[in-house]
């Protein structure tokens, strides 16, 4: 061990003489209203797993969106190879190999697995026999050590499998450097440690990884070298071996840094029940049923979280909740009235605020501005929309939770992605009245914002009486804000614990039992 | 030189005007060519000038056009595409003329109007829901049943203008000229009339008032850029989709009713052929507003100015009912084409040594 940590040490000293696979001179992009990336200068090496890190809104996005050709730099300039070239496009960034693998996958849902990946190829002029496209998916599915039969339709595949085509189509590409923009950052724990053994043996096979992810854990479990941007600019890059969490922390927040900690919340004093689900069945998206026979019970002045595996039922439990999806059997009761048979307009109206899963899919509308992104919930708008009461809201979440935007009449899709969730975190919790109902309410949040949103919900619950039903893919995140953490597994509640007496071990066991 | 996607949209008035400019010189490359010389670029310029700055003459379309045209960008702006205007509006007339010829209203002239607007306003609504309850609860798209619902409307007014309503006197395939007390009033000097005026106003305040200050509105925006939204703030998709057809059938019936109270007077056969193609033209003049309300009489006059150099040119002699059709149909053109190039743009790069 001490002469891998001497061997990797000397070799950082040293400037390598090794030409850069890729070199950023003076990369700069504005947009409007901010500068996303300033002056950023930066070399990525042959063989090595290279992480971006930052807070919401630092450029990591904008950087790997300029590498892949979707936005064009306002100055500097790129070198791969050391040769300096134009990346007018992905085709050209292809070319060059340099593939992106994104958080959201890519992939057309009528057609088979090996569909997509042809189809991927013949774009190219890329023609791969159908036997070496499945001889490909089987030998990445070993090493990830994920299944994917290669004939089938991808709506039926997993968000793990899913993310997996897009990396074999990748590879097929003749990839040498992989960009990962969040793409394993969502994956279920278990999987995403199988993900890492294959990143590191791309690597060690001469390929280069680029990733980008705001959990520092993910950095740190697989990159070799980390450089952390903050407000579009380059803080250092640093060697993971010699490094500490605290340091990198210190690089992406700085003073804030010391904010961040995962202890447990104080605890509410619960008082009456007001949510209470009996014998709750739900159906899936395929028609079999995803939450079969769930009891629980939210009283106010609690949190209760929801810890689990993705695909559990968790999901389709909050849908349930909020009237989004039908409930076969059993009843739903909110403040002792019925609510099996009643819409979401009704809890809209009754102090229910609620944040979904996939923020700017169902939880905001990027193409109209924030007052307008406030004004469409019932909570605060009648018939006539009142834009004075409206804007005067508006100035007040901007302010107290920091939103980094122009004006209040910006529109949404020109925010970054920790921003937009600042927009609909902030929205719900003032509609929350009564009840807040929310699924990895911080998921796309850097560690220090995602803490204090954390603290501001808890903050409500206690101060408020208000209650609030978390689920969440977060460990962490439960144990940090739960007051009763509820454990799902294939559908069914499978252990009730109060927070102060809930084991790790035991709810890790429970979860994946 | 690359070609990328533009962050920052270009300022919105661009795309119409550089469409109506390179639509224009099409049209005179084809008519001169057509005409086989016979109409020249010099003449089309003319009739255009004529056509822009005879303001009394243009006033009726004008009004009409502005009517039809709101009434479309209602449904546009959800992203619901009401391709029935012809048959909303032919529904609006049918009822406003039963109205004026046989509900008795006739003997008041005041009672009788508001009645063959209401009613047209209904006509027209009741023919927008019958695309709108399909495409809001069977996911039915709403472009071809509303298209198709135009040729429905055409024959079941062609059917009873030659049947039931036949005048006697003469036996022409028309209705009888409606009472004088349900006709509308002209102004002097122009070929508006008063009641036609004040309807586009009212439409066009009410209109801009749902857009700026009701949920309404804001739902119809809303449904256009993300649906799912509105589901999961507890807002049911189905009725805003049937709530933008809705409304803009029946702002289109109502120009319906204004156009034979003002314009035809009776009712003849065949109707598609005997009016300009309101509801299409108002398609044309919503795109070129680019869904901008206050575009909108821009847009309006616009067209209706190209549309009476179109009849110019035809009185000319020369070309027939199409020229009107040219003028449309290339602007419309070049309208599709530089709205999808737009969103790009052309950058050079100076590689530095």
């Amino acid at each position: 061990m001490a002469t891998q940590a001497e061997s990797s040490k000397s070799f950082f000293s040293s400037p390598s003489t090794e030409t850069p696979i890729i070199k950023l001179e003076g990369i700069t992009k504005r947009f409007p209203g901010v500068i996303a990336l300033d002056n950023i200068n930066l070399e990525i090496h042959r063989g090595k797993v290279h992480a971006l890190l930052g807070e919401n809104g630092a450029g990591k996005s904008t950087l790997v969106k300029i590498l892949y050709g979707i936005y064009t730099p306002d100055g500097g300039r790129i070198y791969i190879d050391g040769r300096p070239v134009k990346i007018a496009g992905p085709m050209d960034a292809i070319r060059l190999g340099i593939v992106m693998v994104s958080q959201s996958p890519v992939i057309i849902d009528r057609l088979t697995v090996e569909e997509n990946i042809v189809l991927g190829l013949e774009k190219l002029n890329m023609f791969a026999p159908i036997r070496r496209i499945r001889e490909k998916i089987n030998e990445v599915s070993k090493t990830v050590g994920v299944k994917i039969d290669p004939s089938t339709e991808v709506w039926k595949l997993s968000y793990t499998q899913k993310q997996l085509v897009e990396i074999v189509r990748g590879l097929l590409l003749g990839a040498r450097v992989l960009l990962l923009d969040e793409a394993i950052t969502y994956l279920p724990l278990e999987e995403k440690k199988k993900f890492y053994k294959f990143i590191r043996q791309f690597a060690d096979e001469g390929g280069t990884v680029i990733l980008i992810t705001h959990k520092i854990p993910e950095a740190m479990d697989v990159a070799d070298l980390i450089t952390v941007l903050r407000r579009g600019r380059v803080v250092g890059t640093v060697p993971v071996k010699g490094t500490s969490i605290e340091e990198i922390r210190k690089m992406m927040f700085g003073e804030k840094s010391s904010e961040i900690t995962y202890e447990r919340l104080p605890l509410g004093s619960p008082s009456e029940t007001i949510l209470e689900i009996n014998d709750l069945w739900v159906r899936g998206d395929f028609g079999d049923y995803a939450v079969k026979g769930a009891n629980l019970k939210v009283r106010r002045g609690e949190v209760v979280g929801i810890a689990g595996v993705a695909g559990n039922g968790q999901k389709e439990l909050i849908q349930a909740v909020m009237r989004l999806r039908p409930v076969e059997k059993g009843k739903i009761i909110y403040d002792n009235i019925d609510i099996t048979n009643k819409t979401t307009h009704y809890l809209r109206l009754n102090g229910v605020g609620y944040i979904p899963d996939l923020p700017a899919k169902y939880g905001v509308s990027i193409e109209n501005n924030i007052l307008e992104n406030i004004a469409i919930i019932p909570t605060f708008s009648k018939e006539i929309i009142n834009w004075k009461h409206i804007k005067s809201l508006a100035y007040k979440l901007i302010r107290e939770f920091e939103i980094k935007t122009p004006s209040p009449e910006t529109p949404v899709k020109f925010l970054s992605g920790g921003n937009i969730m600042k927009v609909l975190v902030s929205r719900e919790l003032t509609a929350a009245t009564k009840l807040l109902v929310a699924y990895n309410p911080t998921r796309a949040l850097d560690e220090a914002t995602a803490i204090r949103v954390r603290k501001i919900i808890k903050s409500k619950v206690i101060n408020e009486n208000v209650a609030a039903l978390i689920a969440s893919e977060d460990l962490d995140e439960i144990f940090q804000i739960s007051d009763t953490i509820v454990v799902m597994n294939s559908g069914k509640i499978v252990g009730v614990f109060p927070a102060d007496k809930a084991k790790r071990e035991e709810v890790e066991h429970l979860m994946v039992m | 030189m690359v070609i990328v996607r533009r962050v920052k949209p270009l300022p919105y008035w661009i795309v119409p005007v550089l469409a109506l400019v390179v639509g224009l010189l099409i049209s005179m490359i084809i008519l001169y060519v057509m005409s086989g010389g016979v109409i020249t670029p010099y003449d089309i310029l003319l009739s255009i000038y004529y056509g822009f700055t005879n303001v009394g003459l243009l006033a009726k379309t004008f009004a009409l056009l502005v009517i039809v045209g709101i009434g479309l960008l209602v449904s546009f702006k959800g992203a619901i595409w009401n391709i029935g205007g012809e048959g909303q509006f032919y529904m609006g007339v049918m009822l406003a003329a039963w109205v004026a010829l046989f509900s008795g209203f006739a003997f008041n002239g005041f009672i009788a109007k508001t009645m063959m607007i209401l009613m047209a306003l209904l006509a027209g609504g009741f023919w927008a829901l019958l695309a709108a309850l399909p495409r809001a609860y069977l996911n039915i798209d709403e472009v071809p049943v509303t298209l198709m619902m135009n040729y429905i409307a055409y024959y079941i007014v062609n059917y009873i203008t030659i049947g039931e309503w036949r005048e006697k006197q003469y036996g022409y395939y028309r209705t009888v000229t409606i009472p004088e007390s349900t006709m509308f009033q002209v102004i002097d000097g122009t070929t508006i009339t008063l009641e036609l005026l004040i309807l586009m106003i009212t439409i066009f305040i009410l209109v801009w008032l749902m857009f700026k200050y009701t949920s309404l509105g804001l739902r119809i925006k809303v449904l256009s850029s993300n649906p799912n939204l509105l589901r999961s703030s507890g807002i049911s998709v189905q009725l805003t989709i049937l709530m933008a057809l809705l409304l803009s059938g029946m702002i289109i019936g109502m120009a319906g009713a204004a156009y034979l109270g003002s314009v035809s007077h009776n009712i003849s056969y065949p109707v598609e052929e005997k009016t300009p193609g309101y509801g299409y033209t108002g398609i044309l003049v919503a795109w070129l507003s680019m869904l901008e309300l206050i575009a909108v009489p821009i847009a309006a006059y616009i067209i209706g100015a190209l549309h009476t150099a179109g009849i110019n040119i035809q009185i000319m002699g020369v070309g027939g009912a199409a020229v009107v059709n040219v003028f449309i149909g290339s602007i419309l053109l070049t309208y599709a084409v530089l709205i999808t190039i737009s969103e790009y743009k052309i950058k050079i790069i100076v590689k530095k040594r």
